[in-house]
């Protein structure tokens, strides 16, 4: 990949022209020129979009091991914010207390504010259905499911609209594939079983199924950590392209990675949020100095 | 110096224990191969058109004992019912125990040593059990009637012995199915999950499919279980050698042939068997071989099940 940003037009290759024009994004202007950017330098983009998540005071503890302590932070919608941080650090948990993911571990137990659309996700009375389906995920490893590739997409999207004309499932079906750059790749093998795609072809059938659902926000748990550098560079594509339409998070341990795609950069430490900003500030000039200290490789 | 000559000698332990460990799985190949070769040998003169294509006849001369139609028919019909009978219960078990249950609730360990219980439960007990049951009179329905007017039922048909070998095979049926929904790794679950299905919709629609070679395995490893029991049959299916009911190949008679009483293969081997109530060895060895090459290939349909099934999921 050449790693500059495509233009506008291909950006928007598979979006609807709806949803691209009427949602006109009066911070569009800083993509393009963007585009003239190289890959080595931070991105550049408008660090002042609405927040679509906003976590207050966040504590979180697995039994009696603390592993958040008070993180406060706010994700910009349309934007790519990238939690980075060593091993251990929290950032994985941080990120699956926004789909409440973490409910299925029992010892699991959290304080402070999540609000998404100005609704504390953390209440008694949060439809977990409607939750994840506005927060999709993508996890490390590829996790398909064993059936085919159109199966795959139509099991989710069945999930949230009940039985649909067949007709109406296909429009979906190739809307999300065509949005996850896998259409063209697996337009002629749809009865085809998703475990024979390649793993970076699994992960984006999985990006796609995410899709599928029309989501506001999709996170990634370091959704490359077990792609090849081609595949790695080909969803970070995608990332950029997604980034449009919608809000994303995504947990990295790669720098360089997290240095190409995000907007924003939070960097978590033993449980802390040390520091968060745009990602050119955090990786030109850092704030605290145990971030200047990981981003140059000292320690994790 | 020291040190070689105890590296020496762990090498020579280690060659041993190579070596016994060799000679016990090969002592394990021989012992089955013998009993098969042996099976072939004495039965393969047995098997002929004639002698599975005949009902069994009570005799005491070999020539008039007859063949093994309706007992190769009595193993399909125990077979088929035994399973179908408990398969909802054994799934459903199954996906309780593995998706459900935590293992530090009292009911769970309770429900362990049920099974474990259940399932070290000798054979010949579930028949006792299953005839004094069965012969209640409420369980008229099950079996031909007993004495006419009496109050207890016969107690004895191809249903009683159905459900008794159904009870028989359940708790492994159940244990290998558990297995199998368990070996589905968790990244699918949490997939399914983070698409906003519930736990059940996740099962149901992930987890069951992902794992559904699995429990067919477990289907077919049970359905040779019920084909190589005899005493279950022996003592809730009639201890006869023929089919009580006549016709038994016709459609309208499914329900006397199923109240009815019958035999299997296994129960025309022992009343063959000099070893059992019978003098035909040669009929005996011939049913004998009809039924390994029944249990030899639906182990084989386990194993390319099972195999297949790993080759998905991996």
């Amino acid at each position: 990949m050449s790693g500059t940003r495509p233009p506008v037009s291909a950006i928007r290759k598979g979006v609807p022209v709806s949803d691209t024009f009427m949602t006109a994004d009066p911070h569009d202007t800083f993509s393009l020129l963007e585009g003239m950017l190289s890959s080595s330098a931070p991105r550049v983009r408008d660090g002042v979009a609405p927040a679509v998540f906003e976590i207050r005071a966040l504590d979180v503890s697995y039994g009696s091991k603390r592993v958040l302590h008070d993180v406060s932070l706010e994700l910009p919608e349309k934007r790519i914010t990238a939690f980075i941080g060593p091993s251990g650090c929290g950032k994985s948990t941080a990120l699956r207390c926004l789909n409440r993911m973490n409910d299925e571990i029992p010892s699991f137990h959290s304080r402070g504010k999540i609000m998404l659309a100005g609704q504390d996700i953390r209440g008694k009375g949060v439809d977990l259905t409607a939750l994840r389906r506005a927060v999709g995920m993508v996890f490390q490893q590829p996790n398909p499911f064993p059936m085919s590739v159109y199966d795959n997409i139509a099991l989710a999207v069945g999930e949230h609209e009940g039985r649909i004309a067949r007709s109406t499932l296909d429009g979906i079906v190739e809307q999300a594939l065509r949005q996850a750059s896998l259409w063209d790749e697996v337009k002629d093998g749809l009865k085809g079983s998703a475990l024979a795609l390649s793993g970076g072809q699994q992960q984006r059938l999985c990006i796609a199924r995410a899709l599928a659902v029309k989501p506001a926000v999709i996170m990634l748990d370091e959704p490359c950590a077990s792609l090849d550098p081609i595949s790695t560079a080909r969803i970070e594509e995608l990332l950029l392209e997604l980034s449009t339409d919608y809000s994303i998070v995504i947990v990295t341990h790669n720098m360089a990675q997290a240095k190409r795609i995000s907007d924003k950069v939070a960097f978590f430490l033993m449980g802390r949020l040390v520091e968060m900003g745009d990602a050119l500030q955090v990786f030109e000039a850092p704030a605290r100095s145990e971030t200047a200290e990981y981003i140059s490789g000292s320690f994790g | 110096m020291g040190s070689i000559t105890k590296q020496g000698n762990r090498r020579i332990g280690s060659s041993i224990g190579i070596a016994l460990c060799w000679a016990a799985s090969i002592a394990v190949a021989a012992v089955c191969l013998f009993i098969i070769g042996y099976l072939v040998f004495q039965g393969w003169h047995a098997i002929n058109w004639h002698f599975l294509s005949t009902d069994p006849v009570a005799s005491l001369s070999e020539e008039s004992a007859g063949g093994v139609r309706t007992p190769m028919v009595g193993t399909a019909i125990l077979v088929l019912f035994s399973i179908v009978l408990i398969l909802p219960v054994a799934i459903g078990a199954a996906v309780y125990l593995a998706e459900y249950m935590d293992e530090r609730w009292w009911i769970t360990r309770i429900v362990r040593i049920g099974l474990e219980t259940l399932a070290s439960v000798p054979s010949v007990v579930f028949g006792m059990f299953g005839l004094a049951v069965f012969t209640l009179g409420f369980f008229k329905f099950l079996s031909s009637s007993g004495t006419e007017g009496g109050s207890m039922a016969f107690g004895r048909s191809f249903l009683v012995a159905s459900i008794v070998m159904g009870v028989h095979i359940l708790p492994f049926v159940i244990k290998v199915a558990e297995e199998a929904i368990r070996s589905i790794p968790k990244s699918l679950r949490q997939g399914a999950l983070a698409l906003g299905m519930t736990k059940w919709r996740t099962i149901r629609k992930v987890v069951l499919p992902a794992a559904a070679p699995g429990i067919a395995t477990a289907v077919v490893l049970g359905m040779g279980l019920a084909a190589g029991d005899t005493a279950i049959v022996w003592l809730t299916l009639g201890g006869t050698m023929t089919m009580a009911s006549d016709a038994w190949w016709k459609f309208s008679n499914w329900l006397p042939v199923l109240r009815g009483a019958g035999s299997t293969l296994t129960t025309f081997i022992y009343f063959n068997s000099p070893a059992g109530d019978g003098n035909s060895p040669g009929a005996a060895f011939g049913a004998a071989l009809v039924l390994i090459v029944l249990v030899l290939v639906l182990n084989l349909t386990a194993q390319l099940l099972f195999r297949r099934g790993s080759k998905a999921g991996s």
